[in-house]
């Protein structure tokens, strides 16, 4: 059982702004869930007040409803992976696992038996024996890791773990991390500004941006239901393509983008009625790679326009490709066999049942 | 072309060793023989050697030299591995203000401090103790400064690793930190243990009493006092003492130097 709690959780480091401004998030038991946001949002400073390493300069931290402001961090019972793994340089891979618990006291047979047991788990028995330097990345992270497992906390934090490892290697870790979150049973709070990340890993996800919770939901949620513009862009590859433009204010409810080239007629899409209150404003018109199709889709409301074809990416399973409009471009996935004519403009069919609107001021989902 | 380097090498170390050389033969030469730029002992001799040992009490000054400049040395490290963990990685108010007047007391030529220092021990009663002796140096700006730069440049996450599994700051600066900086803990070590060991004019002035004089100081004043009735072989046997300790402390930390250096070197 271990549930965490931040309760407007603010932070600022001496003399400096907030960078974290009121952040209340509940972390359920058993639940993986992963802080996401560009690069200086704050995950890392959120991530540290947890685990006790920064103070925490408003708000609460309830660990199992327990106030744990004021607690040193081996007393949180929390266990932590950092991003360049934090090995002790000088201690060999058993010292660094056992380290922790020695300093806990707990008896040398137990240490033995915990270490090995987590060696075993994550296939590092055979290095025990060796130095941090005499290892590569990925097996330095399995240490880390297993350094952490030892301790059988309650709470595990991740700092960004798989950013220092190579693309291949970083896949097979993810699913392993899958595969340990099961097998631990373990409530786990993982930092990361790797959107796939967090789409693949997390039960939920915490958007931040700026020091503030932007949303927090389950990824299929999030990917279906931004609540912000930021939200919609950030979450999935590649990102939501963005119209700026304005609804008409009289007349059949139209969407006409900044430069007029695209003209979108809504009255009878399923996104009219929550538009009305929009009407002559400028909003931003948005809608997802795959909601751009060559063949009609079926659904209640379509928009037809032909475009002109600036790059192909063929993926070998889809093919995106790149259309220049007047306000940036667009980005279609169309299916694998689709083979370019360039010069030749495209009859792209727009699925507007699956379009996102937002105000273009606040950048909140209409 | 490489010829020429090794022979331009092969000077440099010669001129460098040639005066030890000479010192160690000129010990061993009868007085007759020492006015000779020899390489080999005129006349060879140990009783220069036997001179010094019966009119001074060179074993006791050993001893005294040896646990001052231990005890000293440890405390250096002690002391100046805290003081420097708190300047680079701690945050606090005033630290900067702090270690810039630590900085500035680098500055200062001892000749400064000498009479201050003197007055302070002859007032806290010091004077021909130990304390005189350690006391002043246990402090070592130059340890502080060198501590600091080495813990700053260790990554933050260390520390915080060590932290969450549960250390204090203490274990966190002997039991974590330390054994990764052994090239500079073993550059102070030198440096102070040198530096202490050589160190005449302090003792000098703060002992006078016999029984708790140092090496250096001895010699000193075997040499420049009556006691060495102006003889230069006994003047140079005693120096040898003096430098032969030097020597094999530093023969010893040369190979582990030279090892530390080769495995903390660039690797990631
Ligand atoms: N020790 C510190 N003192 C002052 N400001 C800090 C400190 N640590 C972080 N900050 C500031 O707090 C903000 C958030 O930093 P943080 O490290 O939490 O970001 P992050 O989301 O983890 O970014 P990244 O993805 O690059 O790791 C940044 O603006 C940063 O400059
Ligand atoms: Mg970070």
């Amino acid at each position: 059982m271990a549930e965490v709690k931040l309760v407007h959780v603010a932070k600022a480091y001496e003399n400096g702004p907030r960078v974290i401004r009121n952040a209340t998030i509940t972390v359920q038991d058993r639940e993986f869930l992963v802080l996401v946001g560009p690069s200086g949002c704050g995950k890392s400073t959120l991530l540290r007040m947890i685990a006790g390493l920064e103070d925490i300069t408003d708000g609460d931290l309830l660990i199992d409803g327990k106030r744990m402001n004021d607690v040193p961090p081996k007393d949180r019972d929390i266990a932590m992976v950092f991003q360049n793994y934090a090995l002790y340089p000088h201690m060999t891979v058993y010292e660094n696992m056992a380290f922790g618990l020695k300093l806990a006291g707990l008896p040398k047979d137990d240490i033995r038996q915990r270490v090995s047991r987590a060696a075993q788990l994550l296939e590092i028995d055979a290095l025990l024996d060796r130095k941090p330097k005499d290892m590569s990345g990925g097996q330095r992270q399995r240490v880390a890791i297993g350094r952490a497992i030892v301790r059988n906390p309650k709470v595990f934090l991740f700092d960004e773990p798989l950013s220092n490892l190579d693309a291949k290697l970083r896949v097979q870790t993810r699913i392993e991390l899958q595969k340990l979150h099961r097998e631990l049973n373990a409530t786990i709070i993982y930092v990361t500004h790797d959107q796939v990340e967090a789409m693949t890993l997390g039960d939920r996800i915490v958007v931040l941006r700026d020091g503030d919770v932007v949303q927090q939901d389950t990824p299929i949620n999030l990917y279906n239901q931004p609540a912000t513009q930021f939200v919609a862009g950030f979450i999935g590859t590649p990102p939501m393509n963005f119209v700026p433009g304005r609804l008409s204010e009289t007349g059949p409810l139209y969407f006409t983008s900044t430069g007029g080239q695209v003209q979108i007629d809504l009255s009878n899409s399923q996104p009219a009625a929550r538009l009305q209150a929009h009407r002559g404003k400028p909003v931003t018109f948005g809608i997802r790679a795959e909601h751009l199709s060559e063949q009609p889709p079926a659904a209640q409301s379509v928009h037809e326009q032909a475009l002109a074809v600036e790059a192909v990416e063929n993926m070998g399973n889809e093919t995106l490709v790149y259309c220049p409009i007047d306000t940036g471009q667009l980005i279609a996935r169309l299916p694998a066999g689709y083979v370019a004519s360039f010069g030749q403009p495209i009859r792209l069919f727009w699925n507007l049942d699956k379009a996102h609107f937002f105000d273009a001021q606040t950048g909140q989902a209409i | 072309m490489k010829l020429l380097r090794y022979a331009l090498l092969l000077l440099a170390a010669l001129s460098f060793i040639y005066p030890f050389v000479w010192m160690i033969s000129a010990s061993l030469s009868s007085e007759q023989g020492i006015g000779s730029l020899t390489l080999l002992p005129v006349g060879l001799t140990i009783s220069n050697y036997t001179t010094v040992f019966e009119r001074i009490p060179l074993g006791r000054a050993f001893l005294n030299s040896l646990f001052v400049a231990l005890v000293t040395t440890g405390l250096v490290l002690v002391l100046g591995a805290m003081v420097g963990y708190a300047l680079a990685r701690l945050r606090f108010r005033g630290r900067d203000l702090i270690f810039y007047l630590i900085i500035f007391t680098m500055t200062l030529p001892f000749q400064i401090t000498l009479i201050p220092n003197y007055i302070t021990m002859v007032k806290l009663g010091w004077v021909d103790t130990y304390f005189a002796l350690i006391v002043p140096f246990v402090m070592n700006s130059l340890a502080v400064l060198l501590f600091r730069q080495a813990f700053a440049s260790l990554p933050q996450a260390l520390i915080d690793a060590a932290r969450i599994d549960g250390c204090g700051e203490l274990r966190i600066i002997f039991q974590i930190l330390l054994p990764n900086i052994v090239p500079t803990v073993l550059t102070i070590t030198i440096l102070t243990f040198m530096g202490l060991w050589n160190e005449a004019l302090w003792p000098l002035i703060v002992i006078r009493d016999e029984s708790t004089m140092t090496m250096p100081q001895m010699v000193t004043l075997f040499s420049v006092g009556g006691r060495a009735d102006a003889q230069l072989g006994v003047k140079i046997a005693a120096a040898v003492m003096l430098a032969l300790p030097i020597l094999v402390v530093y023969l010893f930390f040369q190979k582990h130097f030279i090892r530390s250096m080769a495995s903390s070197g660039l690797k990631d």
